[in-house]
This record gives C-alpha cells, sequence and structure tokens, in this order.
C-alpha cells in the first residue's frame, strides 16, 4: 500500500486525426507545438506530464484557460486516451484496463466534480447523487440511504427531493460534491468546481471543501485557474502553461521561489503574509552584526503575519529560534522585502 | 501600456491612405475614381448618396458583371429587356400581325360563303341562309382590319415607353450602380476569399456571353411574329419518353415479382397492426369506446376538451360515421405506432452519428418534399391497393418529422452531463436510457406530435389507392360532386382530427410541466 495514489509518466496528448505521426515525429525530430500544428495540424494539449500525488493529498493543478489541465486530469479516469505515456492509480496502469475495469474504477475508485455541474435535470438531488450507486445496481434503499448522507456532509438535508434548477449554483455545486463523495471513492477529480460560482459563495465552499477532505482523507486533483484557490486549498500546485507544467511544489515553495517570468507575474498578485515562513526570509545569526540586546523572538515557522505583528512592538530585528536555538535574525529591511516577496 | 492620446469625436478622422489602398486592391483598375465615389458615400448621410457611374450607366449589365456584382447583373438584365423589347416591338414589330391575319381569314371565309350562296341561287335554293353569314363575316373582317391598324398605330407610343424605360433604366443603374459597389466592397473587406472583387476577364466575358444570348433572341422572339418553331417549343423527341417510360415500368414490375415476398410480408406485418387496432376499435362495444375516448380527453387536456370531444363523437355518431370514422383513426394510429417504432431508434441512431445524417438526411427531404401523388404509384405496384399500401404511404409521409426531432434531441443533450456519467461509469446503454433519451424527450414528444398530424393529414389521400375510413366518403362525394355528404364528411374528419390533437397535445403539455 506504498504505491501512490495518482502516478502520471510521461504523458503526452496530441489532439487531431495524425496525432500517433505527430507524436512519433516529436520524439525523433523535438518539434515544437508551431511546428506540429504546422506538419500535422494537430494540436499539443499535455506535453510531458509526469507527477505523483501521494494518498490523501490535495494536489491542485493551476492554469490558465487553455493550458491543457482539463484535458490532463481526464486522462485519470480516460476520458482521454493519452497519447503517449503511462497513468496508474493505486499502481494499477489505467491504460491496460479493459473497458469493464475502466467502468468498475469510474464507478468505485474516483469521483468526479465538473465546472458546470453536470446534473442529470430530470432526476431529482438525492437520484442525482445516486447515480454512481445505481450505476453498480446498488439497492434502491441502499443508495437512498447513502446519497442522504452524502447530502449531509455537504449540509443539503431537507432538499433530497428537489429538482437541480430548483437550487442555487452553489447548492448545485454541492450536490455535484455529494455525488462525487457518494461511492466512497479514494480519488476526487474536481474540475474547476468553484470557477462558476460567485466570490462569496466560492470561498465559503472551498472553505467546506477543505474541511470535507481533511476529515474524509480523500486524495484530491483540483483544477483551478485561481491561484489564490490553489493556495488555499492545495498541499502542493502544479502550475501549467501550453500544455507544461512549469512548476510543481507547496504554496510556499511557489511563492517563495517562482520557476520562471510566467509563474512570478502570477504569484507576484498574491499575498505572502500567510505564506512566507520566518526561516526563508532570516539572514544566519552570525552575518549579523549588531545588538540583540532584549530583541523579540519567533519559531523559524512564524509567517509574516506574525513577524510583522512582533516586530511592530519593537525598535530591534526579531531573532528567529528552531527548537529553542537562536539561528537567525530578521531584520526589519529584510521582513519588508519578504512582503514584498523576495525582491532583492 | 501604449500612450493614448484623447482626441474629442468630432476630431478624429478615418485614416484615408489606408482606406484608398484597400478600396484600390478591392477594385483593381479605376480606383481612384472608385475611392472618390467610395468617399462620397461614406460621407453622405442622406438616404441615397448621389454619385453617377457613367460606364455602369452606358454599359449597364456588362458593367456588373465586369465587377462581379452577380444579383445587379441579373436585375437590370431582365429589367433591360423589358425595355428593348417595347423597343424592339415598335421599331420593327409587325403589331397587329396576327389580328391581321385573322381578319384575311374572315374574309376569305365570307369570300367562300358567297360562292355558296351564288351556287344555291344557281341550283334554285335560298341563298339567304349563306348571304347573311357571309355578311357576318364581311362585318368580324372589317372589324379585326380596325383592331390590326389601330396595333400598329400603337408602335410608335410602344417605341416611346421603351426608350423613356430604357433611360430611366439607365439613369438608375449611374447612381445606384456605385451604392451597390461599395457594399460589395464593405462585404470583401469581412470575406475577401469569397466575394468577387477587382476586374476578372473571365467575368467579363461571362457577361458578355450571358447578354449576348439571353438578349438578341428574347427581342426575336417578341418582336417577330412567326418565329422558327425550336423557339417556341423545345424540340423533345417523343421517343425518349416513351422509351424510358418503358423501361422503367419493366424494372419495376420485375423488382415487384422478383421482391413479391418480402412485400407481401410487409404489407402482413402492416395489416396485423392495422387488424389489432380495428378490433380494439371497432369490435369493442361503442359505447366502451366512446366512453374511454371522452376518459381519455379529460385525463389528458382537461375538462373543456373532454366536452368537445364528446361533442365531436356525437356529431359523428349521429350522422353514421361511427364504424367508419374509427377505421380512419385506426389507419392513423397503425401508421402513428409504425412510424414511431421505427423513426426513434432512427433518430437515435442519426444523432449520435454524423455520418449516417449525412446520408440519411437527402432521403428524409425526398420523403416529405416529394407529392405523396408521385409515391402513391410504385405503392400500387410494389405493394398493392387497400388499407396496408395505404398505410405504408402515410408513413413516407409522416416517418420524418419523429426522425428528425430525435436526432435533433440527441445533439442537444449537453456534452457535460455525458461526460459525468461516463466518469461514473456508465455503459454506453445507461448512458442512452438514463441521460441521453430522458433529455431528448421533449424533443422526441414534439416529433411525435408532428408525426401525427402528418399522419392525419394523409389519411384522406391513400383513399386515392383503395384505403378506407372517412377519406372514401370524400372521395365518392367529390367522384359525384355531392355537396352536402362531402360538406358532412370533411366534418367528421375534421373532427377526429381536432380530438386527437387537443388529446396529444394537452398531453404532451402535461408531461412538459412535470
Amino acid at each position: 500500500m506504498t504505491d501512490p495514489a495518482v502516478k502520471v509518466s510521461g504523458v503526452w496528448k496530441v489532439f487531431g486525426p495524425r496525432a500517433d505521426e505527430a507524436m512519433a515525429a516529436i520524439k525523433a525530430e523535438g518539434l515544437t507545438k508551431p511546428e506540429v500544428l504546422e506538419r500535422f495540424g494537430c494540436v499539443v494539449g499535455v506535453q510531458d506530464a509526469s507527477f505523483e500525488v501521494p494518498r490523501g493529498e490535495i494536489f491542485c493543478i493551476m492554469g490558465l484557460s487553455g493550458s491543457g489541465k482539463s484535458t490532463l486530469v481526464r486522462h485519470v479516469n480516460r476520458l482521454i486516451e493519452p497519447t503517449a505515456g503511462t497513468i496508474e492509480l493505486l499502481g494499477q496502469n489505467v491504460n491496460d484496463m479493459s473497458p469493464g475495469e475502466l467502468r468498475q474504477v469510474r464507478a468505485q475508485t474516483i469521483g468526479m466534480v465538473f465546472q458546470h455541474m453536470a446534473l442529470m435535470p430530470h432526476r431529482s438531488v438525492r437520484d442525482n447523487v445516486a447515480y454512481p450507486l445505481e450505476i453498480r445496481k446498488v439497492t434502491k434503499s441502499k443508495r437512498w440511504a447513502i446519497s442522504d448522507h452524502a447530502l449531509s456532509l455537504v449540509d443539503l438535508v431537507g432538499y433530497e427531493d428537489r429538482l437541480p434548477r430548483e437550487l442555487s449554483g452553489g447548492m448545485q455545486q454541492r450536490v455535484g460534491i455529494a455525488r462525487a463523495l457518494a461511492s466512497d471513492p479514494e480519488i476526487l477529480l474536481m474540475d474547476e468546481p468553484f470557477s462558476a460560482l460567485d466570490p462569496l459563495i466560492r470561498l465559503q465552499l472551498q472553505d467546506q471543501f477543505k474541511a470535507l477532505v481533511a476529515q474524509l482523507q480523500k486524495t484530491t486533483l483540483f483544477i483551478t485557474h485561481d491561484l489564490d484557490e490553489a493556495i488555499r486549498i492545495g498541499h502542493r500546485i502544479a502550475i501549467m502553461k501550453d500544455g507544461i507544467i512549469v512548476q510543481i511544489g507547496t504554496p510556499e515553495e511557489i511563492v517563495a521561489n517562482p520557476a520562471d517570468d510566467y509563474v512570478r507575474e502570477f504569484v507576484q498578485g498574491i499575498s505572502k503574509l500567510k505564506l512566507v515562513k520566518a526561516h526563508t526570509i532570516m539572514q544566519p545569526l552570525e552575518k549579523f552584526n549588531g545588538s540583540l540586546e532584549g530583541a523579540p523572538r519567533a519559531d523559524e515557522g512564524a509567517d509574516l503575519d506574525q513577524l510583522i505583528d512582533i516586530s511592530v512592538d519593537s525598535d530591534l530585528p526579531v531573532v528567529i529560534t528552531e527548537s529553542g536555538r537562536d539561528v537567525g535574525v530578521v531584520t526589519k529591511p529584510r521582513l519588508l522585502r519578504g512582503i514584498q516577496g523576495g525582491k532583492e | 501600456m501604449t500612450d493614448v492620446t484623447v482626441t474629442a469625436a468630432s476630431d478624429i478622422e478615418i485614416d484615408r491612405e489606408a482606406l484608398d489602398a484597400s478600396i484600390a486592391e478591392f477594385t483593381g483598375s479605376n480606383s481612384g475614381y472608385y475611392a472618390a465615389a467610395f468617399h462620397k458615400i461614406h460621407e453622405s448621410s442622406g438616404a441615397v448618396p448621389l454619385t453617377f457611374n457613367l460606364a455602369a450607366a452606358v454599359l449597364g449589365p456588362v458593367w456588373a458583371a465586369m465587377r462581379g456584382v452577380w444579383g445587379f447583373f441579373w436585375g437590370f438584365l431582365l429589367l433591360e429587356m423589358i425595355a428593348w423589347v417595347q423597343i424592339g416591338r415598335g421599331a420593327w414589330g409587325d403589331l397587329g400581325a396576327d389580328i391581321f391575319e385573322r381578319a384575311e381569314r374572315q374574309r376569305e371565309r365570307a369570300a367562300g360563303f358567297l360562292e355558296r350562296a351564288d351556287q344555291a341561287r344557281q341550283a334554285g335554293e335560298d341563298p339567304a341562309r349563306f348571304e347573311t353569314l357571309a355578311a357576318n363575316l364581311t362585318k368580324a373582317a372589317e372589324n379585326s382590319q380596325v383592331a390590326a391598324d389601330a396595333a400598329q398605330a400603337e408602335a410608335l407610343s410602344i417605341l416611346i415607353v421603351g426608350l423613356v424605360l430604357l433611360l430611366l433604366l439607365k439613369l438608375f443603374q449611374g447612381v445606384w450602380s456605385n451604392i451597390v459597389y461599395e457594399k460589395q466592397y464593405s462585404r470583401w473587406r469581412i470575406d475577401p476569399d469569397h466575394v468577387e472583387s477587382g476586374l476578372k476577364p473571365r467575368n467579363l466575358i461571362l457577361g458578355i456571353v450571358l447578354v449576348l444570348t439571353i438578349a438578341p433572341l428574347t427581342v426575336y422572339k417578341f418582336t417577330i411574329s412567326g418565329t422558327p418553331d425550336f423557339l417556341n417549343s423545345f424540340p423533345a423527341d417523343k421517343d425518349h419518353y416513351v422509351n424510358t417510360a418503358n423501361w422503367l415500368e419493366g424494372h419495376i414490375d420485375a423488382a415487384a415479382l422478383g421482391g413479391a415476398g418480402a412485400f407481401d410480408s410487409i404489407v402482413a406485418a402492416v395489416r396485423a397492426v392495422l387488424d389489432a387496432l380495428t378490433i380494439a376499435l371497432i369490435g369493442t362495444p361503442w359505447p366502451v369506446v366512446m366512453a374511454v375516448i371522452c376518459v381519455v380527453a379529460w385525463r389528458a387536456a382537461g375538462p373543456r376538451v373532454a366536452i368537445f370531444t364528446a361533442g365531436a363523437l356525437a356529431y359523428i355518431a349521429f350522422l353514421g360515421y361511427w364504424e367508419i370514422s374509427m377505421e380512419t383513426v385506426a389507419l392513423v394510429g397503425a401508421a402513428v405506432i409504425i412510424c414511431v417504432s421505427f423513426g426513434i431508434p432512427f433518430g437515435i441512431w442519426f444523432g449520435k452519428s454524423k455520418r449516417a445524417y449525412k446520408f440519411a438526411e437527402p432521403v428524409l427531404d425526398l420523403m416529405q418534399t416529394l407529392p405523396a401523388f408521385v409515391y402513391l404509384i410504385p405503392i400500387i405496384a410494389f405493394f398493392g391497393t387497400g388499407n396496408p399500401p395505404g398505410i405504408l404511404a402515410t408513413i413516407i409521409f409522416g416517418m420524418p418529422p419523429v426522425i428528425r426531432l430525435t436526432a435533433l434531441g440527441m445533439r442537444g443533450v449537453p456534452e457535460n452531463i455525458k461526460e459525468a456519467a461516463t466518469a461514473f461509469g456508465a455503459t454506453r446503454w445507461q448512458l442512452l436510457r438514463d441521460v441521453e433519451v430522458p433529455l431528448a424527450l421533449p424533443s422526441i414528444m414534439a416529433g411525435v406530435n408532428q408525426t401525427i398530424l402528418m399522419c392525419l393529414s394523409m389519411v384522406v389521400i391513400i383513399s386515392l389507392i383503395g384505403g378506407g375510413g372517412l377519406g372514401k366518403v370524400i372521395l365518392e362525394a367529390l367522384q359525384y360532386a355531392a355537396k352536402g355528404p362531402g360538406l358532412l364528411g370533411g366534418f367528421a374528419i375534421l373532427f377526429c382530427a381536432m380530438v386527437i390533437d387537443r388529446i396529444v397535445q394537452g398531453g404532451f403539455r402535461r408531461a412538459d410541466q412535470k
């Protein structure tokens, strides 16, 4: 049971009638995207994507529209066939599955939530949530019980017999989440679930979702075009651009050390106060020559927000401690630069 | 960010150079003139910008062809033809020639009668009868002569009318051509690959050839009396027609004979459906059927339709149309059942497969546009006469709507809902049953309703090939021009149709509201 929940290795997706030829040419000659388009009329959707998601992690894939993030995530349950590369779910290769096995995996191991809810308008909320169970031929009494439970997880008790169109957008998306949870899957695929909602509802649902997933211990692949959302929800984030994964890392790593200008531009507008920790901006104790007499102390895990609170009350720099031992110093200039985002 | 200079709207000027370059690219030759003309059109705020294009005025349709303005070409070619025909008739036309000929003939016949009067007189009989006839004819001949002279005198006025018309048309073309051409320029800017531009020799030659073939022949035909025969009617060879018809007939006969087994079993299957319905509607005691129909109307469409239904049934029953009406309903019912049970699966298939739909679409169009009388004949050849072939003819006409609307509904099912069902592990069959058909249902229902109405309208026509029911009543009344029975039977059909339509529509409306 040490296999990662999801392991994507070297996945390519080329769209077009001559995709296989194009793929061979890419491998042999290393063509660029425009060249592929010109020579084969094929569009490269995903370019050599590899990542692993350990169990229980929320892994965000962030990118703008057209960056291939939705395409990439649809490889996980093989709604889209990869042109090259392999995808493993809990150690099982998805590509090798027979149609029957694949349906089995889709029904039991993976739950998916869609941007536009994709609820069936002619079924009640309860029957929508129960649909994955109905596909697996679970008895009606059982599936009603399970779907009522799933609806209670997303705070929708009392709406079971309504039709989806009678619910607001946020409630509909909660129905979508309940549907994904109904078959108690190991893995959740969230395809921009909150993008179509208004900002307040979105914040609320993000918090609800994060708490729910933490409680249920679900491995989650979360697609979003909103870096704020990715940072708020994800344990780790992959940033995609034009089909390529540009950077993978924890929110702090990405904010503190953007891999290239593209990521840097994204990160610029992000508030670092809660993300950047003292140990990233401190200077070693031995390089500091000045008086630290009576200076305030903070743990190396303290974030900028806390450091600001501490240094407001004192004219001296803040001494950073690691398990009780002094290791570094954060001076006011360093703190201010840290807030700006590590500008030298 | 680029620097933005703020300018008042009234001071903003169009970039003349770029515009002129683009106009030059569009017009090809003579771009200076057209640039100026287009500018004038662009500057004008009135309804009709006043520019005058001399080339368009003088050359008329030839200018339009040369510039690729084909709508203008055809419109003004037609109008100029009218003017030219008037001018031709006025200038060279033998006006009144036919009337003059008639006068000649009348005179000759009068002379003939006078001769016979002479003979009669010589034979000692009474010549008065012939003399009266001759006198009458002479009078008629004189009248014709006067008319012919008058027609000839009209020549000058026709000529003048023609000339004035031509002049007006030329003026109109001169003024209008630049406006039309500028519109074409605007379209060309949007779609330079498909909108004609520039001066193309091919267009010029095509235009001249068209004008030269159309104009002289038409003017000749209208101007000169006694044009050669081949201009008046197409020199068709009657043998072609006879041979082709015989060939077709032979093949149809052979096919009917060869496939007799298959055709007979189709007829038998249709007959089985029809018989079942007939037994249900006519075999069951009439009070039961009437009560059931009224209750269905009430449940499906409400009390008002139920009362209307009861009234309609009373009309039908009291006039003795009960059985024959039920036969009509059975015919329509059988046709609809067959249409729906084949049409929906076909519709689902065509909704899923674009290629299949592409092949099916012309067939569906044909089924709907072909006049019913045309396919009644092959139906008789293959299936014989009577009710079952009549139902087959009804099906041909009635099936397309349910196929089309089912396919439309299937294509309208949102992709994301289908994707969601697939993502939760649905098989293709589950996807069809749980998602596609339920979501396409409103459209399918609309198709079924359309099919019912089409079948109803067809059910009268099938009496032509021996179909029974109320259509037969109408057909008989038509044959003997019997006004009373025809009208009564017509109302019976109307009531049948209205009752079925009300009930079905009411039922669908309730289904929609759910």
